[in-house]
């Protein structure tokens, strides 16, 4: 099967957009990534968009404004995880030798459409009962507090850590970094979780050109970056009491992806993963393999995962610092795996990082642990 | 219709099928598979464990522990903050999520028995009751 490789990125200021619409949002991204790429757009073949809330034919409309209409297109919706299934679509369909040059890219205008907390969606029997986003994981946190005795200031160190990285990234919702203090101080949200525990709500929008090994060998596309799996999952029906600290879905995700890329979890050098709560973050990286189950909150305490620590983690600011447009979120996740392994990552670049992972996570429903999850290996 | 059918929809289930109600009493009603006994709550049409759809439907126990819990302070519109929610851990291997009734905010513990309630969660556009289920301290 044909290698894939990411040729292009772009994105938007991630943040709050009050006079700009999604579509225009997504069309600075796309325009980003065909300069980033440095090709003529008339060689990009399809094209795949992830969005959530952005309605009917959102892709098409952003097509129509960078001046693309025309190809194929498909508009893909798997909740926080759309951007990244969008680009596994386009991976996929590379990889299967139908198209040489593909578009993906994902779109949000968050604040147009929602206030306060998100909830798994309105037909759902647990947010009938009063199930908040926030409220899952603040069980999820209080549960990993009482097996392993975390602690609250060990979660708020997550966020301070996120914030800090995110104060390096132009691209990135939170410019100023927030004290251990601020964090602690912030209103309650869903006990334990106050609001520096979670991601802002954000408009936004990112965009990546996927390619062949021969288009890339063609085009000479010299800061190409490999995809060495991208992998999806969706969550099974949770038969009996099962653990809400260790995410089957997310481990059972990135064993398929570690095995189609032929590495471990020891051989990836940092990783972006789906920190919608700081307590997210710990049960990713736990899930992922990357940190031992139960001690990345004390490990985040000893800067293990700080941008030059053992194995950075979220360099980008994750979803608490550079914000979380939902169907961009994915997308923004490989344009910083492939800034990183291209040594463009500015005041935030991890020294000789050659491989990267990045893990999203997406909707809740009632009796399934989590709806879709993908992992992305990239490798320079 | 009979007075007796009238004063029988002056209640009305707020989801159809969780639950048998009547006025003082009611329990919750899972899905048992017939093939590999697991139990669900709600019941489902297929067994996730073993594929069967032979699936029948029976009450659960009304007694159960906290698994974890939490106190929602921002939620959605239709909800008044702040409250308590609790997955709830029921004997037949069934979790189910609840808001806690007729207990402090600050008096959840992890482990603490309880046992289901059902109360009025609102009324519908008719002014019919609506009833729902919730979870109470319960003695050990």
């Amino acid at each position: 099967m044909e290698d894939v490789y990411v040729i292009g990125v772009g994105m938007t200021k991630f943040g709050k957009h009050p006079d700009r619409m999604a579509v225009d949002l997504g069309a600075e991204a796309v325009l980003e990534a065909i300069r980033d790429a440095d090709i003529d757009p008339r060689r990009i073949e399809a094209a795949y968009c992830g969005h959530v809330y952005g309605g009917m034919v959102t892709g098409q409309k952003v097509l129509a404004q960078v001046g693309l209409a025309g190809i194929p297109l498909a508009n893909v919706e798997n909740a926080c995880s759309s951007g990244a299934t969008a680009i596994r679509e386009g991976y996929l369909a590379i990889r299967a030798r139908e198209y040489d040059v593909v578009l993906a890219f994902g779109l949000e205008h968050l604040t147009t459409r929602f206030r306060g907390a998100l909830t798994p969606g309105e037909d759902d029997l647990e947010a009938a009962v009063g199930l908040t986003m926030p409220g899952i994981y603040a069980m999820r946190a209080r549960r990993h507090m009482e097996e392993f005795g975390t602690t609250r200031e060990e979660l708020a160190l997550i966020s301070v850590k996120n914030k800090r990285n995110a104060s390096l990234n132009p691209y990135a919702q939170f410019q100023k970094p927030v004290t251990l203090e601020e964090v602690l101080n912030s209103r309650l949200i869903a006990d334990p979780l106050r609001l520096y525990d979670c991601s802002p709500v954000s408009d936004g929008a990112a965009a990546v050109i996927l390619a062949s090994g021969w288009a890339v060998a063609k085009l000479s596309a010299r800061r190409a970056v490999r995809i060495a799996a991208a992998a999806l999952r969706t969550g099974t029906v949770e038969v009996g009491p099962v653990s809400m600290t260790f995410e089957e879905l997310t481990h059972r995700t990135a064993q398929d992806a570690y095995e189609r890329a032929g590495i471990g979890p020891e051989d990836v050098d940092f990783a972006e993963v789906h920190d919608c709560f700081s307590i997210a973050e710990v049960l990713r990286v736990e899930g992922l393999g990357l940190y031992p189950v139960g001690e990345y909150p004390k490990r985040v305490a000893r800067g293990e995962a700080e941008i030059n620590g053992r194995l950075p983690i979220n360099p980008s600011g994750g979803l608490l610092g550079k914000g979380h447009p939902l169907g961009a979120t994915g997308v923004a996740q490989v344009v910083e795996l492939a800034r990183q392994l291209r040594g463009e990552a500015g005041d935030r670049q991890i020294q000789r990082a050659k491989v990267g992972l990045a893990h999203c996570r997406g909707g809740k429903a009632s009796g399934i642990e989590g709806a879709a999850c993908t992992v992305i290996i990239m490798t320079r | 219709m009979s007075n007796a059918n009238i004063a029988s929809q002056a209640y009305v289930p707020f989801r159809p099928g969780l639950f048998r109600f009547e006025e003082g009493t009611g329990e919750l009603l899972g899905g048992r598979c017939r093939s590999c006994g697991a139990w669900y709550f709600p019941s489902r049409p297929v067994c996730a464990k073993c594929l069967s759809q032979e699936i029948e439907i029976l009450p659960l126990s009304k007694q159960g522990t906290v698994y974890t819990y939490t106190v929602i302070y921002q939620s959605t519109p239709e909800f008044q903050v702040p409250y308590i929610l609790a997955y709830v851990d029921l004997p037949e291997g069934v979790r189910v999520l609840a808001q806690l009734t007729q207990c402090p905010l600050e008096g959840v513990r992890i482990g603490m028995p309880v046992e289901v309630v059902f109360e009025e969660v609102g009324r519908d556009q008719e002014g019919r009751t609506v009833v729902g289920y919730r979870f109470r301290p319960a003695p050990p």
